[in-house]
């Protein structure tokens, strides 16, 4: 006998390890789970697997110190090497880790593998959602950089609006009554210990229910689960029509596994680490923190919500999520498992994926938050300011120099918290102008303290200018009307060379 | 084929030069104060008025050789700093509440000069002085502006020129006697204003009618400008 085969039945004697492995590679499995649908848990599963290893070699290089974090990034980014690749690689698993966790949840959901007797493994896949998007959000905050910190405050202020507790909430997450170093020490801690420590025990037991258990089988339309027969004809499935989970449906798992590492590795390699952006300083306003891609949604969420809906729905929301989450294998334990029957299933995850898509997308470009140094860095294009008169230049300096720019876009560039104004003129008269720009409404601030009658006038004469020279200007024509004293038309002013609007 | 492309991803990542993921050198969003490029700074803080490269913007092109030639680093430092009042430009200084660092308005001060200015500009001209050095003379200022500047602006604000009006209450109201002065002389370019040799037909502005001119102007202003309503004539 060589060696390595003495050594392994030494082992083997002691540990008795080889049955059970041997039972859960080459248990059958329905022979219709070999498909390219079944491939996102075990997909997760490396995705973890990525985290853990990547986690680790970073944290040898970490330090949870709010004076040292963000410089030992910059110090990952430019000075070990390779160290900008690792954290690029554990930035990019982590998104891709959410997705797939997502994506494989939905799965599972449009195939009915929640229903009997699979119940457990979902409700265990639910805190597992739970545990990957807490893995994110205090992964990011250990970036401890400007959107870190934003991140935090917003988090905090959320928690505080807990009733009764929510002051202890606050404390016990930022371990203090603001963020301080003994935030970062507590995060870290969630991020290395606790909540991997959960995950990895969780996950261990949902793969041991998934052997157990079995794969769940195609859902076929009219086969119908019920709690009396489903083992039965399980088995008969898995023996008469199945084949051994490895080499016959882990090939697919492997290759897939496979490709997602290498995307992970592309993305890493294009698009780099992630961050850290500006230094985590409270004193630096002038930016535009944005939580990291699997919370962007949220971000827009909270920011269309009226004030007056913010705590309601921060409170109540999200545990009613949850409750659905869990409640749903027992509402919908046994009974129809394919989509064709299942109609709001499958209408349920379109509109969640339709919201999610254009949320995330909505919040990528903010249209709801002023570009703070619109005003001072987005040149009105050239077109707009082509034989203007003197007065409608200074108008447009008003315009820069009060900031209208923040919220409204001219030539595509500024704000966008406000209609674009390229073509205003042709939607509001003069009077309309000077009302809106006095007046304000509509989320739009009163102007009416702030600028002077000159700057009122010349901002208004270079906003009535901002028409196609093919379609006039709105006017009113009773105005005209009255200022004449009811006789007809003709301005007091004669117009010079690009002063007239195109009556 | 895939073992392929991973060792060459693999390889490349190892050797780690052209990833287009790696960061640049420096912290990806440096401390706003840190910022020191001219092209930044000038970007972010000046070319919404005054243009995507100093010119064609709504307020003072700052890319024209004759406008960097007369005034100079202490004027310009103390503009970009404090602002420049009865005007809307407004101060960028720390101390006065805006964003940049005395070492950035240096920055600034020197980058324009860097990349606008032309030295030989004024060989074998004197240029009138950025500031003017005595008060100007209004009357004095009226003939000028009827000889240099009536046949492109007009005469009243009720008649303006091709150019448009210059004498305009809001317009007066927006400027100071030093915008007037600086934009005779420097002229803009960009726009088809001339510069002080070629408003008047035939010869030069002197310094003292560019300053007459100046005061002139300003007192046009009347008392309450802007008015949004002008009263009809029939009301009045
Ligand atoms: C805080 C952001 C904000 C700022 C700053 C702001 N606006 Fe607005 N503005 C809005 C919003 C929002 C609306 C849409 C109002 C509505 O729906 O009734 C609006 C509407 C307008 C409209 C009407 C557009 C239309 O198509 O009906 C004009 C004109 C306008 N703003 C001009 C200005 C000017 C001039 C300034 C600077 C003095 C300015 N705004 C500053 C947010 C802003």
């Amino acid at each position: 006998m060589s060696w390595y085969r003495r050594t392994y039945d030494w082992l083997e004697r002691r540990l008795q390890l080889e049955g059970p492995i041997k039972d859960a590679v080459l248990h059958p499995v329905p022979k219709s789970t070999a498909s390219w649908w079944y491939v996102f848990g075990s997909a997760s599963a490396v995705l973890l697997v990525l985290q853990v290893v990547t986690g680790i070699l970073l944290a040898l290089v970490y330090s949870p110190s709010a004076s040292h974090a963000w410089n030992i990034l910059q110090v990952l980014n430019h000075q070990v090497p390779l160290g900008w690749f690792l954290r690029a690689m554990h930035g990019w698993g982590s998104n891709f880790m959410v997705a797939v966790v997502v994506i494989h949840m939905a799965q599972v959901f449009l195939f009915g593998a929640y229903k009997f007797p699979r119940e457990l493994t979902w409700i265990i896949g639910v805190f597992l959602l739970l545990l990957t998007l807490g893995m994110a959000f205090t992964g990011q905050v250990l970036r401890f950089d400007q959107d870190a910190y934003w991140g935090l405050a917003i988090g905090a202020s959320i928690l505080g609006r807990v009733p009764w507790i929510g002051g202890q909430l606050v404390q016990l997450m930022l371990g203090g009554p603001i963020i301080n170093g003994a935030t970062l020490t507590r995060f870290f801690a969630l991020h290395v210990f606790i909540l991997p420590g959960t995950l990895l025990v969780l996950t261990g037991l949902h793969v041991w229910m998934v052997v157990k258990l079995g794969i769940n089988e195609w859902p076929m339309p009219g086969r119908l689960v019920r709690r009396e027969t489903y083992i039965q004809e399980y088995n008969e499935l898995a023996h008469k029509d199945g084949l051994p989970f490895f080499p016959g449906a882990a090939w697919k798992d492997a290759y897939f596994a496979a490709a997602i590492l290498l995307a992970v590795a592309i993305c890493a390699a294009i698009f780099g680490p992630y961050g850290p952006t500006g230094t985590p300083d409270p004193t630096i306003i002038n930016t535009v923190p944005r939580p990291d891609p699997p919370f962007l949604w949220i971000y827009t969420v909270l920011s269309y919500l009226p004030p007056e809906m913010e705590t309601p729905f921060l409170l109540i929301v999200p545990p009613i999520v949850i409750a659905v989450l869990l409640g749903l294998p027992f509402v919908a334990g046994v009974g129809e498992k394919s989509w064709w029957r299942r109609p709001v299933a499958v209408f349920t995850v379109m509109f969640l994926a339709v919201c999610w898509a254009s949320f995330t997308h909505l919040a990528t470009s903010t249209p709801w938050s002023p570009k703070m140094n619109a005003w001072s860095g987005s040149p009105i294009p050239t077109a707009f300011l082509e034989h203007r008169t003197p007065l409608e230049r200074q108008g447009a300096n008003v315009f820069q120099e009060k900031q209208c720019r923040n919220c409204h876009s001219i030539g595509g560039s500024g704000g966008e918290r406000g209609p674009a104004l390229d073509d205003v003129a042709t939607r509001l008269t003069e009077d309309q102008l000077i009302r809106q720009v006095l007046l304000g409404g509509g989320n739009m601030p009163a102007y009416g303290s702030t600028l002077s009658p000159p700057e009122t006038t010349a901002l208004v004469r270079f906003l009535n200018t901002l028409h196609p020279n093919y379609q006039p200007a709105a006017s009113d024509a009773s105005r005209a009307v009255a200022e004449q004293g009811g006789g007809p038309p003709a301005s007091t002013v004669e117009p010079g060379n690009g002063q007239h609007k195109t009556q | 084929m895939r073992r392929f492309g991973l060792v060459l991803l693999a390889t490349t990542a190892l050797s780690g030069c052209h990833m287009p993921g790696q960061p640049q050198p420096g912290p990806e969003v440096p401390r706003p104060e840190a910022v020191m490029s001219f092209a930044q700074l000038y970007g972010e803080n000046c070319s919404g008025c005054h243009g995507a490269d100093g010119r064609n913007g709504s307020a003072m092109e700052l890319a024209n050789p004759l406008y960097l030639a007369i005034i100079d680093d202490a004027d310009l430092r103390n503009i970009i700093t404090n602002g420049e009042k009865g005007t809307l430009m407004p101060g960028f200084g720390n101390a006065v509440g805006g964003n940049l660092t005395d070492e950035q308005v240096n920055a600034l001060v020197s980058g324009m000069r860097a990349k606008w200015a032309k030295p030989n500009v004024l060989s074998g001209v004197t240029a009138p002085a950025w500031k003017a050095s005595q008060p100007g003379d209004a009357t004095r200022g009226a003939a000028v502006y009827a000889q240099a500047c009536a046949r492109c602006h007009g005469n009243t604000p009720q008649k303006p020129g091709p150019a448009g009006s210059i004498l305009d209450g809001s317009f007066l109201a927006l400027v100071n006697d030093q915008t007037i002065r600086t934009i005779v002389i420097a002229g803009r370019d960009d726009i088809g204003q001339p510069d002080w040799r070629n408003v008047m037909p035939g010869r030069a502005l002197t310094d003292a009618e560019i300053t007459d001119l100046s005061a002139w102007l300003i007192a046009q202003t009347p008392p309450h400008p802007g008015h949004p309503y002008p009263l009809a004539p029939h009301t009045r």
